[in-house]
């Protein structure tokens, strides 16, 4: 091929970026080396000619050893209630219709009503004997691996807000959000496919697409979308399939291409550009392959499927461990069973009904993804994350609902670096204010993004005048939890 | 609460003296992991449920401006000073009041003797807390004492603050007498050992041209008159090469795009309500194209995106699409605290895109605080942004006076016969009965006259976003941001940065008029050296100052500051003449450079600060698409009107493709952001150059580029029956040059090889090949 000696020194900006790149290849021949479950699917090859190459989406070094290496979060958008799944308290019903002082709290969301037992009952699970409602049957058998925390909070008890803020750490829709970040920082694994995969069945989340947005960074980091429902192979990246030339034909013009650009760079010479779209070239060649494979569930054996169940939810945490088995950096996955876009917000009329289906929708799932990454070992380098963006009030709203409660909620996480079989921080004796060792979102995101091994005070961006943090200008890492 | 504050009050005066030492305990000091426990278990929730709802950054309505949530807050306390003293809890307004001593908190019950003793025994110890890592700390929002600030000191103490002044021209060499541009830059590589390259070959120069002016590829017949016309007198070709193009209407559709990039213009509304399209948006776009292909100067041109409303001609208001159609954020919900931040949101962009726009510095970092590097206090953020607190958006109409009235006279009509016909037909439905024959004369004739009425053919009013007054008061500035807690108030006027310590305060209306004055006044030393360096950048591929948004302290330094300001000086001298600009720039040597690599002077300046060669630049997807399109005879170049969505069938010019503002609503959002078109939230300074496999997936795969393909072996085809001529033609064409022997043994190779299919013929598929290449898509 092509070949340029010696290497004419690079300007401060390319030489940084070349060195970023040259780390990011060492990081990635690591990763090739490594005897991972899946050593011969497609794990990013090394670029033939050698050269070190500027893809924005190649593997870079962490700030500090990371815990963890992919996330999956389980998003549940609307805001399940604490006290109906995972936060047991028994005072409420000792104190049923009464509203006491503590849940007298002044906001918008200020339901005259007193406070409503759950209508569902609680057991105790596992060696830690955590209590969890009877709609997360399956969950709760795991619950020796998760990290509850009770003490969540956030800063506003309205949807479109509060979702952004749990997904991009601003109340407004104009941030990168978390997956997009942890991409610009850690690249990701597996050239062939998306770092970042955003899924749910039917709705997208409220504000849709700026849940996964890359926002100001680059566009090589923004999510991309997959509907589990729809699902066909060929729909899920955009121009993803040739529909005119087999692939041995479109391999005769994509080799006359890459000869032609290697010609142009030889003449222009010190273009890292042109090398990068040299690379990125092949790639695409090779995900028109990869990534219908990777979301080819018909390969998964039965005894697999049949663990998952078959809800569209469970088809997603099947996926979501398909795509970071093969090295995808983030994967978000979004509750919904009935195309409403806050699934969870089924609380204000009706949480007996309302809750337990779209319990029973994801349950199984949620607890076949943690049982199926500890089967492949996977589960102590992968961070579940599962949560609303904000919880329910235990006070009523009309009979039998609950209305919002951004004072406090439960978020539980488990896999890769967190503590297993704990309960973090505690709301108040009814559920309603975290009051003890609280946990802002933002907190949680720096707590993530340790875990990654980034430091969320140096993951910086520069726009706008300014250097931007997912974490904003707050921001504390949770060591309570940090296994 | 008043009586508490009086109590407050009173009760700090003793400590007044300690202020002094105070201030230093602001320091948080190393405290052990068991004190920091304490604090964690026993004072944290005492302060976390029975203070924060109204001494913390989450209340609702902070009272007596004193933070609990944080150790300086408690140390710096309220408006009436000091709320705790570390290490001394009987000097400390905190144990006093808990102790229902001095005053009485928290108001609705006293706190338990375990927990007043925990809090005493807590200050007894110091006070521990653990040490924040990131800035959460209550730091007041304004350190300085503006009114001593000596505002003429700043004002030469950081070159962009100084008045723009004509440098007189350096004599360098005798032969580079030509054009001051080039003894500029000469003068300043003289520190560089080596020379610039060559010029540019004139084929590459004219295709460079065609692209930098008009934003498509030159024919091969026009690259040929240009050439032959360049080898007699080639400054003559030039400059009537870009006398031509500056005469097309191709000109201002390209430049147009450059400066709504600046007025992140897009389609949708943004904020939760990304779907409300902003139907009428196009206007604004299409009077930018118009008022560059009028050469409208650039002060009048600023004006009027700021104030044209005021002027009382509607085709002026749809100038001020500028801020009206940037992003208005709202609330989901109508939490006072969302629909305060959502305000705050709004108002912050609006700030955001007159600073960074117009004037290249970051106001907007003075929103929650004084500028931590520039001197923009906090106050003046709010005098600008009170000049938008009285400023809304409205749909203009912008026919005659007539014409509103005949049709609002109409639709009344209409609504009215609907209100008869309606509820008859309803009745007699409900009734279950035919209409009596007196009701089906009625109803006839009802309905025969609505028929009528809506054969009117104004269906619609062509209505504009603009931006309107709706009040003329000062707003307060918001203590850290925050809309529901304000300080002072910030009378409206300019910044004191720029115009001294005594602004004339602005009071016609929202002070718009005023505010665009005070922009556009030729003393002022950033507006249009922000607006030279802007049109330079995209002449060259980098601005002479490279961050052009940004020319305060954390900006760069211009590479060539004197030629900066004399660029800039010609352009106020001469009325702020846009083309004028361009002929300056672009029939300089420097500009027709080649943009040829040349490895010493790559050693020394890899950057190419010293303008050694022209920049090597990647098209942005509208000159990209537009060239795609244009080079196999598909463009269609047509002027004005709404914007298309179908981005792969369209042939329309891509500056007309819709744009919305999460970039997630439209077919055509999806295309552009595959190729780095930037998410229009905030004024975007440069394009971002990202190179991505989906990118490549477009060029494989869509349709699109079949279609080009397809269309550019039928132009081929025309020119020559030999494969070898085509190849040459193909080359000429999309490259402006010829191809090497390699490139020709490699094309016929391929030819030879591949057999024509059902779908691609072998040609088709060659062709697609040299549409997709790295050459086409760069400007050289």
């Amino acid at each position: 091929m092509f070949h340029r000696s010696p290497f004419p020194p690079l300007s401060r900006r390319d030489a940084l970026r070349q060195m970023g790149a040259g780390f990011g290849m060492m990081g990635l021949a690591g990763v090739l080396d490594q005897s991972c479950p899946l050593a011969n699917t497609a794990r990013a090859s090394t670029p033939a000619s050698g050269a070190a190459f500027a893809s924005p989406l190649a593997p870079k070094p962490s700030h500090f050893a990371p815990k963890a290496k992919y996330v999956i979060q389980l998003f549940m958008p609307g805001g399940p209630s604490q006290v109906d799944t995972f936060d047991y308290k028994p005072e409420i019903a000792k104190h049923a219709g009464e509203r006491p002082e503590c849940v007298d709290r002044k906001s918008l969301r200020n339901t005259k009503m007193g406070l409503m037992p759950s209508p569902y009952s609680f057991q105790q699970y596992g060696q830690c004997g955590k209590f969890v409602s009877e709609i997360f049957p399956h969950v709760g058998e795991m619950v020796d691996d998760i990290c509850f925390i009770h003490s969540m909070h956030t800063d506003t008890p309205e949807h479109a807000g509060a979702m952004m803020m749990m997904n991009a750490g601003h109340l407004q829709p104009s941030r990168p959000s978390m997956g997009a970040w942890l991409v610009y920082g850690l690249g990701t694994e597996n050239q062939d496919l998306p770092g970042f995969v955003a899924m749910s069945p039917r709705a997208q989340p409220r504000n849709k697409l700026a849940n996964w947005s890359n926002a100001f960074l680059p566009g090589a980091y923004t999510g991309t979308y997959v509907n589990i429902h729809e699902m066909r192979s060929e729909r899920i990246l955009e121009d993803l399939r040739n529909g005119w030339l087999p692939r041995a034909e479109q391999r005769q013009q994509a080799d006359l291409l890459t000869r032609l650009n290697e010609l142009d760079l030889q003449r222009q010479q010190q273009d890292q550009h042109l090398e990068a779209s040299i690379q990125a070239m092949e790639m695409a060649f090779r995900m028109q392959f990869a990534v219908p494979d990777a979301f080819d569930t018909s390969q998964e054996t039965k005894a697999t499927l049949a663990m998952y169940g078959d809800s569209e939810y469970a088809k997603g945490c099947l996926l979501a461990r398909r795509l970071i088995e093969r090295g995808v950096r983030m994967v978000q996955l979004s509750h919904s069973i009935d195309g409403y876009d806050i699934a969870w917000d089924t609380g204000h009329g009706n949480i007996v009904d309302g809750h337990r289906a779209l319990a029973v929708a994801c349950d199984q799932g949620i607890a076949a993804l943690i049982k199926d990454l500890k089967m492949r070992g996977l589960f102590d380098e992968t961070l579940i994350v599962w949560g609303g963006e904000f919880g329910r009030a235990p006070t009523s709203e009309g009979q039998k609902g609950r209305d919002h409660d951004h004072y406090g909620f439960t978020t539980w996480m488990a896999g890769g670096g967190v503590k297993a079989g704990i309960t973090y921080g505690e709301t108040d004796e009814f559920g309603l204010t975290a009051v003890k060792d609280r946990v802002h979102v933002h907190d949680l995101h720096a707590t993530i993004l340790h875990l990654m091994g980034l430091d969320h005070e140096r993951l910086t961006y520069r726009y706008s005048g300014r250097d931007y943090r997912l974490t904003d200008v707050h921001g504390k890492v949770v060591h309570g939890i940090l296994a | 609460m008043i009586r508490v504050l009086l109590l407050l009050t009173g009760l700090l005066l003793t400590s007044e003296p300690q202020d002094v030492q105070l201030f230093n305990l602001n320091a948080i000091p190393n405290f052990s992991a068991d004190e920091i426990e304490f604090f964690e278990k026993e004072i944290r929730p005492v302060l976390v449920q029975h203070c924060y709802e109204c001494h913390s950054t989450d209340a609702a309505e902070l009272k007596a401006g004193l933070f609990v949530d944080s150790r300086e807050g408690l140390i710096k306390g309220g408006e009436s000073g000091t709320a705790m003293i570390p290490g001394k809890p009987a000097d400390s307004l905190l144990v006093a009041s808990i102790k229902y001593e001095a005053n009485e908190m928290p108001p609705d019950r006293k706190l338990e003797q375990r927990q007043i003793d925990a809090m005493t025994k807590w200050i007894e110890m110091g006070a521990p807390w653990p040490k924040v890592t990131s800035s959460t700390s209550h730091e007041p929002s304004s350190t300085k004492d503006w009114r001593q600030f000596d505002w003429k000191a700043a004002q030469q103490s950081h070159w962009a603050w100084k008045p723009v002044q004509r440098p007189s021209v350096p004599v360098v060499d005798a032969e580079m007498d030509a054009n001051p541009i080039d003894r500029f830059v000469e003068a300043r590589r003289q520190h560089a050992a080596r020379g610039p390259v060559a010029l540019a070959e004139a084929p590459i120069l004219a295709r460079r041209i065609y692209l930098d002016l008009i934003g498509v590829l030159p024919t091969l017949e026009e690259t040929l008159a240009f050439s032959k016309s360049a080898s007699t007198d080639r400054q003559k070709a030039v400059e009537s090469l870009v006398g031509k193009l500056l005469d097309t209407t191709m000109y201002g559709q390209r430049w147009a795009r450059h400066w709504l990039d600046v007025a992140r213009f897009s389609e949708g509304q943004g904020g939760f309500l990304d779907n409300v399209e902003l139907k009428e948006a196009w206007r604004y776009r299409d009077w930018v194209v118009d008022a560059l292909n009028q050469d409208l100067p650039i002060n009048d041109f600023i004006r009027l995106q700021i104030a044209g409303d005021l002027s009382g001609n509607p085709s002026d208001a749809i100038a001020t699409g500028f801020f009206a159609l940037g992003p208005t954020y709202q609330s989901d919900g109508g939490d006072p605290d969302s629909v305060a931040q959502s305000q705050g949101e709004t108002l912050d962009d609006r700030i955001d895109l007159l600073t960074r726009g117009l004037l290249g510095i970051t106001g907007s970092c003075a929103r929650c605080h004084d500028h931590k590097f520039d001197p923009i206090p906090q106050a003046d953020y709010y005098s600008l942004a009170g000049v938008f607190m009285n400023t809304s958006m409205q749909a203009l109409p912008l026919d005659s006076s007539d014409v509103v009235k005949n049709f609002s006279e109409n639709k009344e009509a209409i609504e009215s016969l609907s209100k008869r016909i309606n509820p008859l037909t309803k009745k007699i439905k409900k009734e279950n009965r035919e209409a009596t024959a007196e009701e089906r004369i009625q109803l006839d004739e009802w309905t025969a006259k609505l028929e009528e009425l809506k054969k009117n053919p104004k269906s619609n009013l062509n209505v504009a976003h603009t931006l309107h007054d709706t009040g003329s008061e000062d707003m307060k500035v918001a203590l850290r941001g925050n809309l529901r807690k304000t300080g002072d108030i910030a009378p409206r006027q300019f910044l004191r940065l720029l115009v001294g310590e005594n602004p004339i305060r602005f009071t016609k209306g929202s002070g718009r008029e005023e505010l665009a004055a005070a922009i556009v006044e030729p003393r002022n030393p950033l507006t249009a050296r922000v607006f030279v360096n802007r049109v330079w950048m995209h002449h060259f591929g980098a601005g002479l100052v490279r961050t052009p948004s940004n020319f305060g302290s954390l900006g760069e330094s211009p590479t060539h500051p004197e030629l900066l300001d004399w660029l800039t000086c010609e352009f106020i001298d001469g009325g702020w003449s846009l083309k004028s600009l361009h002929k300056r720039i672009m029939t300089s040597a420097t500009y027709q450079r080649s943009s040829t690599f040349e490895e010493q002077s790559f050693k020394i300046d890899s950057d190419n600060r010293w303008l050694w060669r022209m920049n090597p630049r990647r098209m942005d997807v509208e000159i990209w698409r537009d060239s795609l399109l244009s080079v196999t005879g598909d463009l269609d170049a047509s002027l004005t009107g709404p914007s298309f969505n179908k981005v792969t069938e369209s042939k329309r010019r891509t500056l007309y493709a819709k744009v919305s503002r999460n970039g997630d609503v439209f077919e055509s959002d999806s295309f552009l952001r595959r190729f780095d078109f930037p998410l229009m939230r905030a004024t975007v300074e440069q394009r971002p150059n990202s190179i991505v496999p989906q990118q490549f997936l477009f060029l494989m795969n869509s349709d699109f580029m079949v279609q080009r393909a397809k269309s550019l072996v039928a132009r081929i085809q025309s020119y020559s029956p030999s494969d070898e001529a085509r190849i040459r033609q193909a080359y000429e064409l999309l490259y402006s040059r010829s191809p090497e022997t390699v490139e020709l043994k490699m094309g016929l190779a391929f030819l030879n090889a591949t057999k024509d299919g059902q779908e691609l013929s072998s040609w088709d598929r060659f062709a697609q090949v040299l549409l997709s290449s790295n050459e086409f898509m760069y400007i050289r």
